[in-house]
């Protein structure tokens, strides 16, 4: 796997120092470290088709609130919290109330159209992790989809180290229970 | 060790893991860097300012009273237009019935109105209506509530709810929206929610997405999606629950609360609601371990450990002391949202009064 170095704390406070001052080119820079992050928090909630025009949303949406960030060390949390609240916005303007709150069911995945084994394979894993529990969706996906490291998500979001690798190895107990679910489903 | 591979991808590979990794890595972000200098309206950070400027000119305050007086004069000229339409606010809509901003009735054929800051919006028995500003959320008022706007700064939005109920949606950034009542201060943390204040004062908070904070006299409670919470007038916050959690369970989490009773009764609380806590009462759990006796909180940490464990770095000596870092890395891993967030915007907040009668 490809393993991603973590950002030092002091260079990233610059990058973000920068782009808040309205250097466009160090926000590209946050982009380039961050894009996986609010990629993968946007899979764990939205339809896979909606993601990619949501990552842009959410930079635009950051780059015109950076102004409000109060403490630039936390840009990873305070980001990641722009782009769930986003996904919120998504549902709030798609879905009927009564099911936002509801896990995404493998129907309402919206899955890509699956032209071979492999692709249906991985949009049948895929709808299981999403429809997994909201604490360890987002870890996992972080983890098997965007090939972030367990310490890359941590440094990204802002969590601890404990709250990521507690979240991760429950997050991947369960998905091998409910994968074994499936297979003998299908069997 | 398999673990580390998940962890880092170091150590042995697990061959399950690796074949997750190859089937959903499809799925993984690949698109191209927008261009951000196309990107208009970024606001760059304010510089402190000096009073008395180099280029300080007379003309410039000439220029500046002249603006005043014409201002003022306008200003006074308007009076007889009612104030629901002047000025900046927020966009009210009109739901049902005849809902009122001061002495302003938004009747059907009125069109949409202006909550000013200082205002107040007024419902009947039989009106609705709703608040809407495009970078903060939308707020619904239902029948017989009385809301007024204290704040409406950049990055700080402030109701305070008399009585009534409010549905909120809101995406502004964390700890910018900010709700007072009569018994907490409710604070936005990325969420959906209802919130009901009654004639006593008393309140209750359901959250339906993402997670809320309340807070009054130092004692705070965290809601997340799924669970409710009590407050009331002088009491503050009661400890939030499930709504699924079993009604034995609720009630002796209501005597624990807001009832005044002896350290036996409470002793004998405290043993129902450890024995009725499921996997989803760990939250609630969390939140008794500073509310409970010196006496009870180790049985309830126990309880708590084994229905969700706590992170490596969590200590049962560190948690039985009430270390605030241990407690707050312990909720974290519930994966409800990051405490840090309220820790950080809570310093902004709590330095209002509460503008409530």
């Amino acid at each position: 796997m490809t393993v991603w170095p973590v950002t030092e704390p002091r260079e990233e406070d610059a990058l973000v120092s920068a782009a808040r001052g309205g250097d466009r080119a160090a926000f590209g820079r946050l982009y380039d470290r961050y894009a996986r992050m609010v990629h993968g928090i946007l899979l764990a909630r939205v339809p896979p088709r909606e993601v990619d025009d949501l990552v842009q949303e959410v930079f635009l949406r950051a780059l015109r609130q950076l102004h409000s960030l109060r403490d630039i060390s936390r840009f990873g949390a305070w980001l990641g919290t722009i782009t769930r609240n986003r996904a919120n916005d998504y549902f709030r303007k798609s879905i009927p109330d009564e099911k936002v709150t509801e896990p995404v069911s493998e129907d309402q995945a919206d899955i890509r159209p699956a032209n071979d084994a492999s692709e249906q394979e991985a949009a049948v894993i895929l709808a299981v992790v999403r429809a997994l529990p909201e604490p360890y969706r987002e870890p996992l996906i972080l983890r098997l989809v965007e090939g972030m490291t367990g310490p890359e998500i941590a440094a990204r979001t802002g969590l601890t180290h404990g709250s990521v690798r507690v979240n991760l190895y429950r997050g991947m107990q369960l998905l091998r229970e409910k994968l074994g679910e499936a297979v003998k489903g299908a069997s | 060790m398999k673990d580390d591979y998940l962890w880092d991808g170091s150590g042995e590979p697990d061959p399950e893991v690796q074949k997750l990794e190859k089937a959903l890595g499809r799925y993984r972000h690949n698109q191209p860097e927008p261009n951000f200098n196309q990107v208009e309206e970024i606001r760059p950070v304010k510089q402190p300012k000096r009073f008395f400027r180099s280029r300080f000119s007379f003309q410039l305050v000439a220029v500046a009273a002249t603006v005043l007086i014409a201002a003022t004069a306008f200003y006074f000229l308007r009076l007889p237009v009612p104030a629901a339409d002047s000025g900046p606010g927020w966009d009210v809509a009109r739901l049902e019935g005849t809902p009122r901003i001061g002495w302003h009735s938004l009747g059907e054929k009125s069109g949409p109105g202006k909550l000013g800051i200082g205002q107040t919006l007024v419902t009947d028995g039989s009106s609705r209506a709703s608040i809407t500003l495009d970078e903060t959320g939308s707020v619904e008022v239902d029948a017989s509530s009385r809301l007024r706007l204290v704040i409406s700064a950049p990055g700080h939005k402030r109701l305070s709810l008399e009585r009534g109920t409010i549905h909120a949606f809101i995406w502004a950034p964390p700890g910018e929206f900010v709700v007072d009542t009569p018994s907490a201060v409710v604070v936005d943390l990325g969420c959906k929610y209802t919130l009901h204040v009654d004639d006593s004062g008393a309140g209750l908070l359901r959250t339906t997405m993402g997670w809320v904070g309340f807070k009054l006299n130092g004692h705070e409670s965290f809601i997340p999606a799924g669970a409710v919470c009590k407050t009331r007038p002088k009491i503050g916050p009661g400890t939030p629950y499930m709504e699924d959690a079993s009604t034995a369970f609720q009630e002796a989490l209501s005597r624990f609360d807001f009832e005044s009773i002896s350290p036996a009764e409470r002793n004998a609380l405290v043993g129902i609601l450890l024995t009725d806590a499921r996997e989803n009462d760990a939250m609630t759990l969390w939140h008794l371990l500073s509310r409970v006796s010196d006496a009870d909180r180790p049985s309830v940490y126990d309880r708590l450990a084994a229905l969700s464990p706590p992170p490596t770095d969590v200590t049962r000596e560190g948690i039985l002391r009430l270390d605030r870092k241990m407690l707050d890395a312990w909720w974290s891993s519930f994966g409800f949202g990051d405490i840090y967030l309220w820790r950080t915007y809570e310093r902004d907040w709590s330095q209002d009064k509460p503008n409530t009668k």
